[in-house]
């Protein structure tokens, strides 16, 4: 519950920020703190600088860019993403499933930049981001680049944002038609995640990507095919998902076996990609 | 220029419309800070982890937990807490219906309950069972089973 | 809310009792004011943080101090060596092995489990005491650890020398002819193995004291949140070498107890120990996390080999069973978990001859203690899978075999075979109470229309009983030589000067209303609106308002604590009406007291007297009194309920006085697919006698519902085989939300208790209806997939899959033997 004794600055703006986190061995930023203060309290980890990003108003936006991308500041909070007129238009499943993340008070605090850099396996938005093809700006002392969801989660809190940098942004695609779902089983109603599956069907196919079964959100690739000009009637899915379980290598602990868990990503995939190709309207 | 890190920090923050300068740690937790520094013993801790709730406060107008941020974080915020919402000693209606109700028992959670509740009502004045179950979601109870509690709320919605 | 109140049979005078009226204690608790033993502060006080064994079984090689010591702001630490030297070890209930246990506030050359403090450091602020805390240097040396029960049985390794087995106690209770009635059965059915599982109530506010020590009387106070300190100094005074009367216990508001608070005097020896050293006030506030791995956990245990006979007709006549109590790493109050089932031996049936070898056993896991529904849930949930497996094995109806088996309204009072009495109730009749709310007569159309959607539903009944008001003597069932028996418990009324009525009592409250219901019964014996009666808050050992055994547990107070009440509040009522009848000069018995105001029945208005002229003569204008005449309008009364004495060979006696009826139905519906469970339709039907305030009733039943749904459906103490707890936060143990609570629907009977001084029973326990129901809707709803048994009584989605895998393999658990 108590803290060790840590630096603490809250810089004016992103340079800053980024100057201060390159500058500061041992630097963490800090965004909505629903993870990462919670981890101190436990003092499983201790930063020895919290780089605090609440004023840096420019990433609490929610906008689209010049190329028609929905673009999310890595501080929008999980509340400001579900009253968003922008998210509802171009990409809905972004507000329900952040509706469905903890409790109005987490929700209130947490962050989209937080939750990605976290990079916790049970965490809602990787496999979600991974399935909307999302992209993720991270600025340096040397500049901007941009990586896919798959560059971007590297391991269990461990993502493409090296020291000294900063994620800034998220860009993801409108929705154009296509659908989006979200599926899973959780330790009571809108708790931690024992497996979920997001899936996204559209033009080019079905991408479907699971949660809490590997460190990073695992893609589905084999099912995709599978679903590859797919009618999507239910016989379809359940058939695609076949073997999925098999395919993978899911942890076990208290709330499932590894072998349940291979078994509820077959179910919560099926149920994601029933869901995603209910919602398509471009079909 | 830029403000260089440091293990303490001078805050200035509204509490209960009352301006509050204080020099703080910066791993002092907003829930210590409240309840130690600023003796509003009415915040209460339950966990170590941010599931419980019972150390709910408005920050800026939001529930919030407070064993959840830093105290360094809420300089320049404004922050009412329970203490904060009768004023004088007159009870709002929320916390005249969690006596009609019988909304609590040990009265542990009620704080944190009562300010989860207060910020539903101030968005949704007429919420269904269905949305209080949600905004309470993060406050737990140990004793009620939440019966009451969600039937105080709905009560208030109903007679505003 | 659908509330079923049936006609109360009672003849009691009703007043205030009876009513719902709004509780006391809200106004200050609503607006934050309540005083929770954190919030109290000292001067110059210190912080204390508990070092905590990283390992379930070690040896401690070494402990070094020092670091911790050169910080800044540390005022000092002690180690298990100090407490070895200044402390006794606690006082074991047992006979031996068990009761050669040497228990010591902290670990004292080895560790037992994961989380036992092993050193306490005291420094200016929470924060520096747990910087300190991480600088002592402690040396282990890992022994065998022993997660398992039946393992520990084994004696392979043994957790006490000093005992030298792990085997804390064991007994066989032998009631009627089991092997006569399983020789003359139609059936025997064979159950090999049940669980009930490790999970408590985890009361919001977790354990802590503020101590100080008083270096010229050698009194130590400790504001704190025990809610049963006459115990625990009875375990703390002999430990610290010093007389009961050098306690002084204080609480305030205490946010929650369970039973979870009764054995803090460990952690609370060492506070009393680094106060006295350091000579100042010193703090310990436990966090969620330590609650969970180290403090209070509800008792684990495993059936055995049961074997239960049943007529052809669906009647049962027995049972035998081995039970194996799981207690952790220290029996502390446990040992009394070996006897307190018996309370309710035969769960609510008529069955005669019931055989239970009971054993309990050490682990290295946290030690247990009391925990809502203690040690009577774990049996009454074994009557209940017994009934509903039998149910299932024979084809019999659910509701049809309970009403056959139930013990009937007009055999009461029942002795049950073990000498028990059941005082009153109806059980086929909350039975019916319950059906009508569930709609029962629609179950299986909606089980065809759960089955359209690709859901399994389930109905399963839960019948307990909340035995009330311990009879101490049960102890010597356990040890003969244990001098304890009855129960008791005290309170105290006055009139003061200005005409307040105010009132204590012993019982340590944690939220069940006590001031109010207290005033209540006050008001009515006194005549007088119950604002005008003020029940002071918490407890206090200077106020001299206890008895030996005082506290809120054991599902009591409507008994004992009322009891007392309401005995002071008779005696202050004579006092008064013996000065008005002599202030008045009119006989006593033309004395009335009402609205506040002693006066003579239809006499003229001016034949009155106010409260405060009552009070005012007796305490300030006392001159004129005859001098054989001294109403004081101040008593102290110990209501002391008669038992009997317990009859150690036979193993039978009156063990507890009241027994309140809770009648549960649960309709779930699995997600067969994810083992998922739904709860779509509940009710609980309560029986407690006479209700003192039938909103405060109704509120005990929601809460323990939603204790018993927690339990049944997810929240679990789960080690692995290292002996870690998995499930150390409310991540990982999940209690029920405000989302995953159902809709409660609820029913109330009254029988009134002929034993009890109200007509009231005890009832806050409930006896984890929710567990048997939800177990029972379970496997009923898995008979169309599988056919699967419950076998344990936590059933969280994983466990509810393989069971839809593996049918098979909880079917192999029983055997039907017929004739």
């Amino acid at each position: 519950m108590l803290l060790r004794e840590v630096d603490y600055a809250r810089p004016a703006t992103v340079e800053e920020a980024i100057s201060l986190l390159a500058k500061y061995e041992g630097a963490r930023p800090l965004a909505g703190g629903q993870t990462i203060v919670n981890v101190m309290k436990a003092r499983v980890a201790a930063p020895d600088v919290l780089v605090d990003l609440a004023d840096l108003d420019e990433l609490r936006t929610i906008g689209f860019s010049s190329d028609g991308l929905l673009e999310i500041g890595a501080m929008v909070t999980y509340t400001q993403l579900m009253g968003s007129s922008e998210v509802e238009v171009a990409r809905p499943i972004l507000a329900e499933v952040a509706s469905t993340i903890a409790d109005v008070q987490v929700r209130n605090r947490g962050t989209v930049g937080g939750n990605v850099c976290v990079s916790d396996p049970t965490n809602h938005l990787p496999p979600l981001l991974t399935t909307l093809g999302a992209t993720f700006t991270i600025q340096g002392g040397s500049g901007e680049r941009t990586v896919s969801a798959e560059e971007f989660f590297i391991g269990v809190y461990v993502t493409a944002v090296g020291e000294g940098e900063l994620l800034t942004k998220i860009g993801v695609p409108p929705s154009s038609g296509s659908g989006d779902g979200f599926a899973g089983v959780t330790i009571g109603k809108h708790g931690t995640y024992i497996v979920n599956a997001a899936a996204t069907i559209s033009g080019d196919g079905a991408r479907i990507a699971l949660g809490c079964v590997g460190a990073t959100p695992v893609r589905a690739t084999a099912m995709e095919e599978r679903l590859a000009g797919s009618d999507f009637s239910e016989e379809s899915i359940r058939s695609a998902a076949d073997g999925l379980g098999a395919s993978l290598d899911p942890p076990s602990d208290v709330h499932g076996s590894s072998d349940f868990r291979r078994h509820l990503a077959e179910v919560s995939a099926v149920r994601a990609v029933s869901q995603a190709a209910e919602r398509r309207t471009g079909a | 220029m830029m403000d260089a890190p440091a293990r303490s920090r001078a805050i200035s923050l509204e509490v209960n419309g009352e301006q509050i300068e204080m020099e703080v740690q910066a791993r002092r937790l907003l829930v210590h800070f409240i309840r130690d520094d600023l003796g509003l013993t009415g915040t209460h801790v339950g966990c170590d982890t941010g599931n419980c709730g019972a150390c709910t406060i408005h920050l800026d107008g939001e529930p919030v937990k407070s064993c959840m941020a830093l105290a360094v974080q809420a300089d320049g915020a404004k922050i009412r807490t329970v203490e904060g919402l009768a004023a004088e000693g007159e009870l709002t209606p929320l916390q005249q219906a969690f006596n009609t109700h019988h909304a609590l028992q040990c009265g542990y959670c009620t704080p944190g309950m009562l300010m989860s509740a207060t910020a539903l009502l101030e968005r949704t004045p007429h919420p269904t069972e269905e949305e209080v179950r949600y905004a309470l979601q993060g406050n737990l109870c140990r004793c009620t089973g939440y019966v009451n509690i969600v039937e105080a709320v709905i009560a208030v919605g109903g007679s505003a | 809310m659908t509330t079923v109140t049936e006609q109360p049979t009672t003849t009691l005078k009703r007043g205030y009792v009876g009513q719902s009226i709004p509780r006391k204690e809200d106004r200050r608790l609503v607006q934050g004011l309540g005083t929770f033993f954190d919030d109290v502060r000292r001067h110059g006080m210190g912080y204390v943080h508990f070092v905590r064994s990283p390992y379930a079984h070690a040896k401690i090689v070494s402990i070094d101090v020092s670091k911790a010591l050169e910080l800044e702001g540390v005022y000092g630490t002690i180690t298990g060596d100090e407490v070895a030297i200044h402390t006794d070890p606690f006082f074991e209930m047992s006979v031996e092995p068990g009761g050669n246990i040497k228990d010591y506030a902290l670990a004292v050359g080895r560790v037992r489990f994961m989380g036992e403090p092993v050193a306490a450091v005291c420094a200016a602020t929470r924060e520096l005491a747990r910087d300190a805390a991480d600088l002592v240097e402690v040396d282990y040396d890992p022994l065998p650890v022993l997660v398992d029960a039946e393992e520990s049985l084994k004696d392979d390794v043994v957790l006490h020398d000093d005992a030298g087995s792990n085997v804390v106690w064991s007994g066989v209770f032998n009631w009627g002819d089991v092997d006569e009635a399983l020789a003359e059965a139609d059936h025997v059915v064979k159950i090999d193995r049940l669980h009930f599982h490790r999970f408590s109530s985890t009361p919001l506010e977790c354990a802590g004291a503020l101590v100080e020590y008083d270096k010229g009387t050698g009194e130590w106070t400790l504001t704190c949140n025990h809610q049963m300190p006459g115990v625990g100094a009875i375990w703390m005074a002999p430990a610290l070498r010093t007389g009961i009367d050098k306690l002084r216990f204080v609480t305030h508001d205490i946010g929650g107890g369970f039973g979870n608070k009764i054995c803090l005097h460990p952690q609370y020896v060492v506070l009393c120990l680094m106060a006295r050293k350091l000579g100042r006030p010193v703090q310990w506030t436990e966090w969620r996390t330590d609650q969970h791995t180290a403090n209070a956990h509800g008792n684990e245990r495993t059936f055995l080999d049961v074997e239960v006979a049943v007529k052809a007709d669906g009647t049962m006549t027995g049972f035998k069973v081995k039970a194996l109590d799981d207690c952790g790493a220290f029996p502390r109050y446990e040992p009394l978990g070996c006897i307190i089932w018996a309370q309710v031996t035969p769960g609510l049936y008529g069955w005669r001859n019931i055989q239970v070898d009971f054993t309990q056993v050490c682990t290295n896991k946290s030690p247990v203690s009391p925990n809502r529904g203690y040690s009577r849930m774990q049996h009454l949930w074994l009557t209940e899978r017994i009934i509903d497996i039998v149910a299932t094995e024979l084809g019999l109806d659910p509701v049809d075999v309970r009403k056959k088996n139930y013990v009937k309204a007009e055999q009461m009072p029942y002795e049950t075979p073990n000498g028990c009495f059941y005082d009153s109730g109806d059980y086929a009749a909350a039975l019916d109470i319950a059906l009508d709310l569930i709609d029962y007569g629609s179950i299986e159309q909606r089980r065809k229309e759960a089955a359209s959607r690709g859901k399994l539903l389930g109905f399963g009944i839960g019948s307990t009983l909340d035995s009330g008001t311990n009879n101490f003597g049960q102890s010597t069932l356990l040890n003969p030589d244990l001098q304890f028996s009855g129960n008791n418990e005290a309170a105290s009324v006055k009139l003061d000067i200005f005409g307040e009525v105010v009132v204590t009592i012993g019982t340590v409250p944690q939220g069940q209303g006590h001031e109010t219901t207290a005033a209540q019964v006050v008001a009515d014996i006194l005549g007088c609106p119950p604002e005008q009666v003020n029940v002071r808050r918490g407890h206090d050992t200077w106020f001299n308002s206890h008895a030996g055994f005082s506290g809120t547990y054991a599902s009591q107070f409507a008994f004992t604590g009322l009891g007392a009440v309401k005995g002071a509040a008779e005696l202050v009522r004579e006092d008064m009406i013996q000065l008005a009848a002599a202030v008045l000069q009119a006989p006593a018995e033309a004395i009335e007291l009402a609205d506040g105001f002693a006066r003579i029945k239809d006499g003229p208005e001016e034949a009155a007297l106010p409260f405060m002229a009552l009070g005012a003569i007796v305490n300030a204008n006392n001159a004129f009194f005859p001098p054989d005449f001294n109403p004081t309008l101040n008593h102290r009364y110990v209501c002391r309920p008669n038992f009997g004495m317990v009859d150690t060979e036979k193993k039978t006696g009156q063990l507890t006085l009241t027994y309140a009826t809770q009648i549960h139905a649960a309709l779930v519906e699995i997600d067969p697919e994810t083992g998922e469970v739904e709860i779509v339709d509940y009710a609980a039907v309560d029986d407690c006698g006479v209700r003192i305030n039938p909103q405060i009733v109704e509120g005990q039943v929601h809460g323990a519902t939603a204790h018993a749904i927690g339990a049944a459906l997810s929240e679990e103490f789960v080690y692995d085989e290292e002996g870690t707890l998995l499930t150390a936060n409310f991540y990982d143990y999940h209690v029920p939300h405000a989302m995953d609570m159902p809709p409660l629907k609820t029913g109330a009977m009254e029988s009134p208790s002929p034993v009890a001084p109200l007509g009231a029973k005890g009832m806050g326990e409930g006896g984890g209806g929710g567990i048997h129901c939800i177990g029972a809707a379970i496997q009923d709803a898995l008979q169309a997939a599988g056919k699967a048994i419950v076998y344990t009584s936590c059933n969280p989605p994983h466990r509810v899959w393989s069971m839809l895998q593996d049918p098979e393999a909880t079917r192999a658990n029983v055997e039907v033997v017929s004739k």
